[in-house]
This record gives structure tokens, C-alpha cells and sequence, in this order.
């Protein structure tokens, strides 16, 4: 077994060392404000996840997202929320159960697969070894375990995604200006591109490279 | 009083000031009984539904306009922020399948008065007078039964009402725009510049949103939103373009209505629409019904709407409801660059080129393609990267690189094919009415045509300097699925957006487009609701 790929991920440094998009709150609409900073407080308590479930996803979206440590924007239970009251995105693949439905299987599926592969749940797995069976429903075509594969992703990187990449510590993360109403930008040329509230960057670099290797080296270790 | 405001005052009818909904003209708004014979019961209260409306009750006829979806107050319920714009998409219970199944909800499906152009980019292109007749030309999709001319003065009238901002256009025919070009963003300069250096033409627009003051109506304030509704007022969708004058003529807007049938009687005319409010079903008496539910909902109305007389579906007797229906292929690519771009910043519609638009048979397809930028926001931009397989730690040192990316995105014209159609599923949805299921599969042209729009897109961008690029492949918009023909064994509706089959019946969304060029299709959708009015008034709608 070669060295974790991951772990040599930058993924720890801060690219925006000092941005908090929340610093701009003040100038946000109410509306607007209620929605954002509504993720800030206590997340409501799981309901649609049995505990064996809730013992699955974590670490799935752990890994799906590369969340290794806290504190976690708490992706888990809005997604719980979104599936209890049945929000869906407005289709279901003819070929798909409806998205609570998929995602309850297909946690049923990883724990299965798990324990055929290491004869251990998934919950009980180190990151590098849920990383490997990821990689393997990433990789498949056609069926996985009586899902989908590819659409089964897509589902699974659509949710936590939606989730992750709504709230402002992600957006700190990534740089992003969030909320702009009613103040608008007025730095948006390429003389000049940044509001005077925004920061600038240290550390830039073009990800494909590394991406490139880290995910040729996953796929060597299988 | 100026023209514009003469034919439709609904920008001078949007208050001054901070707030963006004119309540007292929705509290003071006609109300019809259901025992009131209307004169016309609108299904629909977007891009389509709102025109009809608004142009009917200003001839002085008496309309409601059904939508099954909220009458939105911008300031109430729209938020700056992706995640929190989900209920401005139609998200009830659809399937999709074919080979290529197309993603329905925020892609491409509005609810609420305003439609789906509450959520819509805002690009506002006309057609090409090539699009009239690819048959003829290229041998490929259908000839419409009007020509580009038929629809020329309404597009320049509905380009004044959005209004339209943009440089002069020199593809199609050659036209000019009532509002002059808005300032770009980064990813729009650098799609100039790789256009540039290409030697293909560009030009900034064409947006429907107000470039100036135009009645009460605000300058853009260049937040990137426009995705999420816009809550400025700037970005035109019929909710302040059309209805605001609606009501000022007495039309009725009844939201959170749905109409689950459209109901014929005895002398095979219809009667009027069978709806659910409030829990409860009712009926309401109409002189004429004009359906206006877009591309899944029409087909899915009609199939739902079989009687005695029409037993495989109202209007079906041809088996051509809900076929035909089409998407564009919208494949977005996105170029990395050394400095900051920072594309959420300004409106995500900015520059387009239509210099692909026409037959070229070097790219071994029939038709073309336009290419616009884009700018997707961070849950979107999330999807691109993950579309490309990265996840994990991969996904999030992409995400922190997003400040570097500018995004483009094809649109290419995927042909009507009968293949391609909405059926009625076997599920149901909580009014125990069948929902709509959408199949979907792509020919060879299509296909042909997504590589070389996807090619020119990854030249334009190296030749503005990117080191890197990424690829998303998706669709984008609706129509088709009860087209317009010559006659009733080749389409649903004539050129006057009447059913062949129901003499007082009409379609007057998307879905009567037999071809869909490589254009946006709002501005064409609301040209013809508006040449649909007219024919409507000009013949006091009888048959």
C-alpha cells in the first residue's frame, strides 16, 4: 500500500486569509439576511436518517466533500431536512427511485459492499478505505448494486454540493462575494475586479496539475 | 406619452422608489366569479400566458389568468443567494428517461406568475429568417406557417416593452436595440478578446434588462443574480412587464391555482377549466380557454384533459400532442486565467455570438449554434467541477480556484424529433392526476453539432489565454410538443395559435415552436402571444 494521495492535499491552507463574506451582512436585505444567516444557527435534528444511516452518510459526505475535520458545515443535516420534507429537484430518472428513496438504498448498498470488500460497515472503515470503495462506484458503468452508477453520483455530488456550497464558510473558502442586494458590485473589469472589501489571494495555483496526479495515484492503488 | 408606454404601461405602473411591487393595483385587482362566463380563462402566467393577458384586457376583454404557482412580490420572497431560490422552480413530481434523459426544475421550469423567465438568464435574441423553413433549406426539422416577417413588428414590440439592451445586431436580419449595451464583467471582456483574436464576431447582448431608467423601473445594479429572480425590477420577466398592465385593464392574475382539465362540451367547443384552490376543485365558465403552460405542462394538461370526444387526449386525434419536444444542447465550458475574473459579479447574460448560427457543412451538421457567457454561481460552478469528476479534496481545491474562471455556453439547435415527446406516467401526483414523463434521445446532427459548439468554445477561450478548461454537458430550454403547422395532420395549432381541433382553444406558449434555432426562445415565445392577441381581437375570437 503506497502512501494516501490525499494526504498530501493543500486543502488546509486558506486561499482568502482574513475574508468573512458575513463581515457584509449589514448591507444585505432582510429577506435575504433571514435565508443566509438561518444556516448559521443550530441545524434541526436528524429525522430522516436511521441511526445506522446517520453512521453511513457522515463519513460519505466526509469524503465526498474532504471534510477531515471540524468545524463541518453541517451538510448531514440539511440534507435530512431536505429529504424529511420531501424537497426534490422537479424529475426523477425513470430508472431511479425517488432521491430519498435512492439515498436510502444506496447507503444500504455502501455498507453491503463494504462489508463484502473488508468485512467491516462502512462506518468503520479508515477515510483511505471508504475513499477506495468511492472510487469504485465512481468507476463503474452501468449497474451498481442495483442503482445506476453514474446517476447515483450525480445525486450524491448534486446534494452535498447544494448544501456545501450554500453556506458562507464555503464561500469564504472559495473567495465568493455572496449576497449583493441592494448594493450591487461596482468592481467587475479587468482593470479592476475586486470590491475594496474583498481579499485578495495568496498561494494561487492552476488545480489541474495536482488534480491530475492525485487522482491518477487513486485510481493506481485499486 | 411615449408609444411604448401607449400600448403597455406596466413599467410607469411599478412604484418609485424602494419597493418593487405595486400592491394597491393587486388589492384593487377584478375578481370573476367562476359562474361568470369570461371571456377568455389563460392557463399559464409566463412569458406566453402573461402577453395574451395583458394584450386582451387591454382590447377590453375579460380574462383570469390561472398559475399554479404564487403572484411573487420581489421584495418578499426573493433572496440573494442560490440555495434559497428553490421554490421559484416547477418541482413537482416529473419522470424523465430516453437515452439522453434532460433534467427538468431549475434548468428549465418555472412556477408562479412570471414563468420560468423569473429564473431565465435574460438573453433575448430573435430568431434568424432561417429558422422559418429548415426544411426547405436544409432538410432537416419543420417550416413554420409564417415567416420571419410575420413576426418582425412584434419582436421589435416586445423588445421595447422588456426593454432589450444591446449593440446593433448583424446576424438574422440585421436589427438595432432600444437600449444601448450594458458594461461587461471579466468573463464577458475576455470572450470579446478570444472572439477577437479568432476574427468571429461578437456583440454585447442582447439582454432584457433595462440599461437606464425605463418607466419606474431601475437601472441594473450588476449583482450576478439574475438567475434567482431579479429583485431590482431591471431584468424583465412578465410579472413587471406585462401583468402590472393587465390588471390596470381589469384582467384577473389567480394564483395558486391549478387547472387540472380543460373541460369541452357538448358541442365539442370548450367550456372552461376544471382548477384546484385551496384544496378544492372548481370550474370555471370561459368563452375561449388559451393554454399556456410551456412545454411538459400543455402536453400533460391536454393528455390529462381526454373526453369522449378525445378520447387519446384533447387535441390528439394525430397522436402529435406532447412530440416534438425540444432542448437545446448547452454544453458549458470554462476557461481558467492567470488573473482574477470573478464572474459572479455582473449579469451572467453579457456578450453572445451568433456566427455559428447557420448551416455550415464542414462541421458534418445540419443548422448551428450560438455561444453566451454564462457565469454560474457557486453551487453551479460546484456541478461543472464535479461533472468532471473531481470530488473530494480535488472538488475543493477547484471550488477555492473559482475566482480565476469564466464560463461560456453553447446553444445548439437539437432537432424536432417525434421520438421526443411527454407521455403521461404511470405515478400520480397529490391530485391524483397522472404526471408528466419526458423521454429524450439525441440523433447524430445533435451530437455533431454539440462537438463543434463545445470546440469553438475551448478556441475561443485559449485564444483569450486560458491554461486550463472544463466541460459540463446539459441542455437548456423547452419547446415544441404542440407545434404550429399548415394542418392538423402535421401540428397541433394553427399560425394563429389555434387548436385545429377545438375552434375555441388555443396554444399560446413554447410548445407550438416546430424548430428551435440557437436562440433563447423567450422574446419568440412572447412575439407570438402577441401576434396571437392581435388575430385574437382583429376577429373578436370567433370561429
Amino acid at each position: 500500500m503506497s502512501v494516501d494521495p490525499d494526504l498530501a492535499h493543500p486543502a488546509g491552507r486558506p486561499r482568502y486569509p482574513g475574508y468573512n463574506v458575513l463581515d457584509q451582512a449589514r448591507h444585505w436585505d432582510d429577506v435575504t439576511k433571514g435565508v443566509v444567516l438561518g444556516r448559521l444557527g443550530p441545524p434541526p435534528p436528524i429525522r430522516f436518517f436511521s441511526p445506522d444511516e446517520e453512521a453511513i452518510v457522515r463519513p460519505l459526505v466526509d469524503r465526498l466533500l474532504g471534510m477531515d475535520e471540524e468545524p463541518r458545515v453541517p451538510v448531514v443535516e440539511m440534507l435530512d431536512a431536505q429529504l424529511t420534507e420531501r424537497i426534490g429537484p422537479g424529475y426523477r430518472h425513470d430508472d431511479m427511485p425517488d432521491d430519498w428513496d435512492a439515498w436510502k438504498k444506496s447507503l444500504k448498498a455502501l455498507d453491503d459492499e463494504s462489508r463484502h470488500v473488508y468485512a467491516a460497515g462502512f462506518a468503520d472503515l479508515t477515510p483511505g478505505q471508504q475513499r477506495d470503495i468511492l472510487q469504485k462506484v465512481q468507476d463503474t458503468d452501468g449497474d451498481w448494486r442495483g442503482l445506476p452508477a453514474a446517476k447515483l453520483w450525480t445525486l450524491w455530488m448534486r446534494s452535498v454540493c447544494q448544501h456545501f456550497y450554500a453556506h458562507p464558510w464555503a464561500w469564504n473558502e472559495i473567495g465568493f462575494g455572496g449576497p449583493a442586494y441592494p448594493r450591487g458590485y461596482k468592481d467587475h473589469t479587468l482593470k479592476s475586479s475586486r470590491e475594496p472589501w474583498e481579499v485578495a489571494e495568496v498561494d494561487a495555483f492552476d488545480p489541474e496539475p495536482w488534480a491530475q496526479r492525485v487522482e491518477k495515484a487513486k485510481r493506481r492503488q485499486q | 406619452m411615449n408609444r411604448v408606454r401607449r400600448r403597455n404601461e406596466s413599467a410607469w405602473l411599478i412604484p418609485k422608489g424602494d419597493e418593487r411591487t405595486n400592491h394597491r393595483l393587486r388589492a384593487d385587482m377584478r375578481r370573476f366569479e367562476d359562474a361568470d362566463e369570461v371571456d377568455v380563462a389563460v392557463v399559464g402566467c409566463g412569458a406566453g400566458g402573461g402577453v395574451l393577458t395583458q394584450r386582451l384586457a387591454r382590447a377590453g376583454w375579460k380574462v383570469v389568468a390561472f398559475d399554479a404557482g404564487p403572484f411573487w412580490d420581489p421584495d418578499a420572497d426573493w433572496v440573494s443567494d442560490e440555495a434559497g431560490s428553490h421554490h421559484l422552480y416547477w418541482t413537482e413530481p416529473r419522470v424523465i428517461g430516453g437515452d439522453d434523459p434532460v433534467p427538468l426544475g431549475n434548468n428549465n421550469s418555472g412556477r408562479g406568475v412570471g414563468g420560468s423567465m423569473v429564473h431565465f438568464a435574460g438573453y433575448a435574441p430573435r430568431f434568424h429568417p432561417s429558422d422559418f423553413r429548415t426544411y426547405s433549406t436544409d432538410g432537416v426539422g419543420f417550416d413554420w406557417p409564417i415567416c420571419y416577417d410575420d413576426l418582425e413588428p412584434y419582436y421589435r414590440q416586445m423588445e421595447e416593452e422588456l426593454p432589450v439592451a444591446g449593440q446593433r445586431w448583424p446576424w438574422g436580419k440585421p436589427h438595432s436595440y432600444p437600449h444601448s449595451p450594458h458594461p461587461l464583467g471579466v468573463d464577458g471582456e475576455l470572450f470579446l478578446l478570444g472572439c477577437q483574436r479568432l476574427g468571429i464576431d461578437a456583440r454585447v447582448g442582447p439582454v432584457a434588462i433595462t440599461n437606464g431608467r425605463f418607466g419606474n423601473r431601475p437601472h441594473c445594479i450588476y449583482r450576478g443574480f439574475c438567475l434567482q429572480g431579479c429583485k431590482v425590477n431591471a431584468k424583465a420577466s412578465p410579472l413587471i412587464t406585462h401583468v402590472p398592465d393587465a390588471l390596470a385593464h381589469g384582467a384577473e392574475i389567480r394564483p395558486n391555482s391549478f387547472v387540472s382539465r380543460v373541460a369541452i362540451g357538448e358541442d365539442g367547443r370548450a367550456a372552461g377549466v376544471v382548477y384546484w384552490k385551496d384544496g378544492k376543485e372548481r370550474f370555471q365558465r370561459a368563452r375561449a380557454v388559451a393554454v399556456a403552460g410551456y412545454s411538459i405542462e400543455t402536453p400533460r394538461l391536454l393528455l390529462n384533459s381526454a373526453c369522449e370526444r378525445f378520447p387519446d387526449g384533447l387535441c390528439n386525434d394525430h397522436d402529435l400532442v406532447g412530440r416534438f419536444v425540444m432542448v437545446q444542447g448547452a454544453a458549458q465550458t470554462a476557461g481558467r486565467f492567470e488573473h482574477e475574473v470573478r464572474m459572479y459579479k455582473t449579469p451572467p447574460p453579457g456578450v453572445s455570438t451568433e456566427a455559428f448560427y447557420e448551416t455550415d457543412e464542414t462541421r458534418g451538421a445540419k443548422r448551428g449554434f450560438s455561444i453566451q457567457t454564462v457565469a454560474p454561481l457557486p453551487i453551479a460552478w460546484a456541478e461543472h467541477v464535479a461533472s468532471e469528476g473531481h470530488w473530494g479534496h480535488v472538488l475543493r481545491e477547484y471550488m477555492k480556484d473559482y475566482i480565476h474562471w469564466a464560463s461560456l455556453g453553447v446553444l445548439c439547435e437539437f432537432l424536432p424529433l417525434a421520438h421526443n415527446r411527454v407521455v403521461l406516467a404511470d405515478e400520480t401526483d397529490r391530485h391524483g392526476l397522472p404526471v408528466a414523463k419526458f423521454l429524450y434521445s439525441q440523433c447524430d446532427n445533435d451530437k455533431a453539432l454539440m462537438k463543434a459548439g463545445t470546440q469553438a468554445m475551448k478556441e475561443i477561450l485559449a485564444a483569450a489565454e486560458a491554461d486550463d478548461t472544463v466541460t459540463i454537458n446539459r441542455y437548456a430550454h423547452l419547446v415544441g410538443g404542440c407545434r404550429m403547422s399548415a394542418d392538423e395532420r402535421s401540428g397541433v395549432v394553427d399560425h394563429t395559435l389555434r387548436t385545429f381541433a377545438v375552434p375555441n382553444l388555443y396554444i399560446t406558449d413554447g410548445s407550438v415552436l416546430p424548430t428551435q434555432g440557437a436562440a433563447n426562445p423567450a422574446l419568440t415565445i412572447m412575439a407570438l402571444a402577441a401576434r396571437a392577441a392581435d388575430h385574437l381581437i382583429a376577429t373578436g375570437g370567433r370561429s
